[in-house]
């Protein structure tokens, strides 16, 4: 989320229920300006808030020159003292999936996470029960690295590579009209694409080479784990992901307007499969005698 | 066409060449320039369009809106203009001024902006005429609470709910409103409120008050298994041939237990009735009262809401009802765990009720448990209400308990039903039943949430006070960990407020799995036709064969030694198939 869109997200609020309070909002926004001014960083974005049971986590994020890659995370508990986060550690990334507890909201405490029987994260099967440490400051970096990776979304068209192959925001870009904000491929996952760069181009038939670079989210599965929605004037598009409950892409259809932002625990929902209401009709005609 | 154009243009500087050469013969400004426009100004050869009017329009988008780094997307511009010009810009068969997403939205809206008409006089006794008390609801007041805990819808919306809910008491027989919360579904969401109906409005209701639950859906499934089964005995046909008689029809063994009656409306989990709509200026429905069953159901299974009350719930074990229902139930669960009040602010009300003649019923029930609000509430400082232990803050609603009521029932019948079963119920309590179950018992009514259990090392509440900086105007807040979305809020004054915002799903941990199925039945009694012996080996086979040849008699004709054989096989066979 925009840092101007920090002091006013009424509007984006509505499809989470969730919003900045005017405190927060204010102190965010000071706050980050500074960090903003400290770190020479063109942009500033609220990426969100993890809710943990004692203290929660704000991060944020800004960018020097290149939108996607350059992209440099901190977090803090009070909004006020911003730390560094840092960058994934591999073994944070193997265990954070496994680990069920909440956060807590301290940054030093140490995690003890059970890996049970034939638990394949770390490559063999482990023979026998085991107990790993982990560190909530790496959990918290590897969660966020996570959520970026699997659910973080830009419009097509709002980000633009140059022919230098730094990535920049398109002042051009206009919004999505009404027509193509009702299909998921209109919009990209913000990472580093994971498919191969023609294939990327070709689903398309208006394609572009300085816009279609990233992955779209209709290849997402299983299909129907992102929500769309619209609010009630069909003035904004809302997309929601079954996989981390709590985070909100909007985009205000025929404007620039974007963003996201996550308000949640922090722990992605593996119960998807059982949301989908897949083998409805098979039951219907059983119980209506055909 | 397009050649015409072609040669007309050559034709043009072919005679526009001939003449400078002729006439000037040296190169001069104003020449060159107008080389430089008529070639700029020739149309493409496929659209028609000119190189010269593009360039001018993309200079003149550019200059108007005088963007940075505009070098770096000069092709989005271009491409941006050019596919304006293709754009059919009056193409409709009707012409749009205002987008229909946006107009229906304006429609529905409207009857909510307009005051309301005055009231006819009515020949009724003013006392019914009287309303839900609306001066705690005005959401733009809540908002600003909300607010300060995080939560939070638009401004508008929170607006028009206000004026929907006054609709809305208008209409209904309400007694008492607020506003419940928020569900999102898939698709659409439910915007919730919370009411209790008048007195009338319940015995009312409770005249019709059948105790017994409503066994119909069984009866579906019942009937359409037997239909099933005569369907497959009469594809049969003929019996097979070994069978002179058909072996009975299994029996099913199995016997449902006693299904708990459902609790009048007004009483426990019924208490309140909820209406819900998805989009403010959509009509209020009501959600039908909840059963013990759909809330024990509801506890096992899983389902995010579709935002279609009549979406039918695909689930094992089996809901009974639609979404609707499970609707009912979920906002049954979460109430029931989530609504807390700051300490003294109900009071049991015992002594202090004497309104006529409901007061005996009313005292039965204080005694139980009727809880009113305190009069003389000393609130709370707010340095207690944000104490991590939540010793200050208190459940006000009834737990529910196991069987999926807030009072237990007794499955042995008793001679009271209907609606003295409460009475019954106490009586019973005070001469205990000997034979029977233990009865189920939940925490008392305002029991400190302190005492709430963890779940996996997951504490029940967390704990906040709304701001660092303004200590003199922050409000408690307090998040559920169990039901994520529920929050509660006191005020420094005489204010608190329940609200939920979510998606109705409790947490699990770690993660949901469904109820695993029962084991088979066994569909005959054991006997030695079902025992299930291992088949004899081929040795053995022959081992048996040679025993009981016939020894004494003497060698015969190969035709009639081959006899014995034949039957030895055929009893095999069925043996075989009793197995």
């Amino acid at each position: 989320m925009n840092l101007n869109e920090v002091l006013d997200s009424l509007h984006v609020s509505e499809q989470s229920g969730h919003v900045i309070s005017t405190e927060e909002g204010i102190i965010l926004h000071n706050s980050l300006l500074i960090l903003q001014n400290e770190n020479h960083f063109r942009k500033i974005f609220f990426w969100g808030r993890i809710c943990g049971t004692d203290n929660d986590y704000y991060v944020v994020y800004g960018y020097r020159s290149d939108a996607l890659h350059d992209r440099i995370f901190y977090y803090s508990t009070n909004c006020l003292n911003w730390g560094l986060l840092p960058k994934p550690k591999d073994y944070a990334l193997k265990l954070t999936p496994l680990c069920t507890a909440r956060f807590q909201g301290d940054p030093a405490l140490v995690l003890d996470v059970l890996l049970e029987k034939d638990e394949i994260s770390f490559g063999d099967p482990l023979p026998e029960p085991q107990v790993k440490k982990l560190k909530e400051e790496d959990r918290l970096s590897a969660t966020v690295h996570l959520i970026n990776q699997e659910v973080a979304v830009v419009p097509r068209g709002a980000l633009y590579k140059r022919t230098d192959g730094v990535i920049v925001e398109n002042r051009a870009f206009e919004g999505l009209t009404p027509l193509e904000a009702r299909e998921l491929k209109s919009f990209l996952h913000f990472r580093q694409p994971t498919r191969k760069w023609n294939t990327n181009l070709l689903t398309r038939d208006d394609y572009n080479y300085a816009i279609d670079f990233l992955d779209p989210l209709d290849v997402d599965i299983p299909e129907g784990c992102w929500l769309q929605n619209f609010t009630a004037g069909e003035e904004m598009v809302v997309l929601k992901s079954l996989y981390w409950p709590g985070m909100v892409f909007f985009h205000e259809i025929k404007t620039p307007k974007y963003g996201f932002v996550y308000f949640g625990t922090g722990i992605k929902c593996l119960d998807v499969p059982f949301f989908l209401n897949g083998l409805y009709p098979v039951y219907e005609d059983f119980f209506q005698g055909k | 066409m397009i050649n015409d154009v072609n040669n007309l243009g050559s034709i043009i500087e072919i005679n526009a060449e001939e003449r400078d050469l002729r006439l000037v013969g040296l190169p001069n400004e104003e020449n060159e320039f107008v080389y430089a426009k008529t070639f700029l100004q020739k149309s493409s050869t496929d659209t028609g369009a000119n190189l010269y009017d593009h360039l001018s329009e993309v200079l003149n988008k550019i200059l108007s809106e005088r963007p940075e780094n505009v070098v770096d997307f000069f092709e989005e511009y271009s491409r941006k203009i050019k596919e304006k010009r293709f754009k059919p810009l009056t193409d409709h068969l009707e012409d749009i001024y205002v987008e229909p997403g946006r107009y229906r939205q304006a429609n529905r809206l409207m009857p909510l902006l307009k005051p309301l008409p005055p009231e006819e006089p009515s020949t009724l006794d003013p006392e019914d005429l009287e309303r839900a008390d609306m001066t705690k609801n005005n959401m733009l007041d809540l908002l600003s609470y909300f607010e300060l805990a995080g939560l939070g819808l638009p401004r508008t919306e929170m607006f028009c709910l206000t004026m929907s809910m006054r609709q809305l008491i208008r209409v209904e027989p309400i007694a008492k409103i607020r506003f419940w919360g928020k569900i999102f579904g898939m698709n659409k969401n439910y915007i919730i409120v919370e009411t209790e109906l008048k007195d009338e409005e319940y015995s009312k209701r409770n005249e019709n008050y059948n105790p017994l639950p409503d066994s119909k859906i069984e009866d579906i499934v019942g009937d359409q298994l037997e239909t099933i089964t005569k369907a497959q005995l009469a594809g049969e046909g003929e019996p097979p041939k070994l069978w002179e008689v058909l072996p009975p029809l299994p029996q099913i063994q199995y016997e449902e237990p006693p299904e708990p009656p459902s609790e009048p409306s007004g009483v426990g989990a019924n208490k309140n009735v909820y209406y819900v709509c998805s989009e403010i200026g959509e009509p209020w429905v009501q959600l039908p009262d909840v059963t013990p069953k759909q809330i024990r159901v509801a506890r096992q299974i899983y389902k995010t809401f579709t935002g279609d009350l009549d979406q039918p719930i695909v689930s094992y074990p089996f809901f009974p009802g639609s979404e609707r229902n499970l609707l009912r139930a979920q906002i049954a669960r979460i109430s029931a765990g989530t609504h807390i009040s700051p300490l003294g602010f109900y009071t049991f009300g015992g002594e202090g009720m004497g309104e006529g003649g409901e007061a005996d019923e009313e005292e039965e029930e204080g005694n139980k448990g009727e809880i009113k609000e305190n009069p003389k509430y000393d609130p709370v400082p707010i340095k207690d209400l944000t104490d991590r232990s939540m010793m200050f803050w208190v459940h006000h609603n009834h737990h529910i308990l196991n069987q999926g009521r807030t009072t237990w029932w007794n499955p042995n019948p008793l001679p009271e039903t209907g609606l003295d079963e409460e009475l019954g119920e106490e009586e019973e309590e005070a001469k205990p039943v000997v034979m029977g179950p233990e009865p189920e018992t939940g925490p008392p009514l305002l029991t400190p949430c302190s005492e709430d259990v963890t779940l996996d090392a997951i504490p029940a509440w967390s704990v906040r006070s709304s701001s660092g900086v303004a200590e003199e105007f922050a409000v408690a807040i307090v998040r559920s960990n169990f039901w994520p979305g529920a929050y509660s809020f006191a005020t420094q004054g005489k204010m608190f407020h329940n609200v939920y915002f979510g998606s109705g799903l409790k947490t699990m941990v770690p993660n949901f799995s469904p109820m695993p199925l029962p084991p088979v039945e066994q569909d005959y009694p054991m006997g030695p036709e079902i025992m299930e012996i291992v088949d004899p080996t081929g040795a053995e086979e022959e081992a048996w064969r040679i025993a009981h040849l016939p020894k004494e008699k003497p060698p015969k004709l190969v035709g009639e030694e081959e006899m014995p054989e034949e039957e030895e096989e055929e009893e095999d066979e069925d043996e075989d198939e009793d197995e």
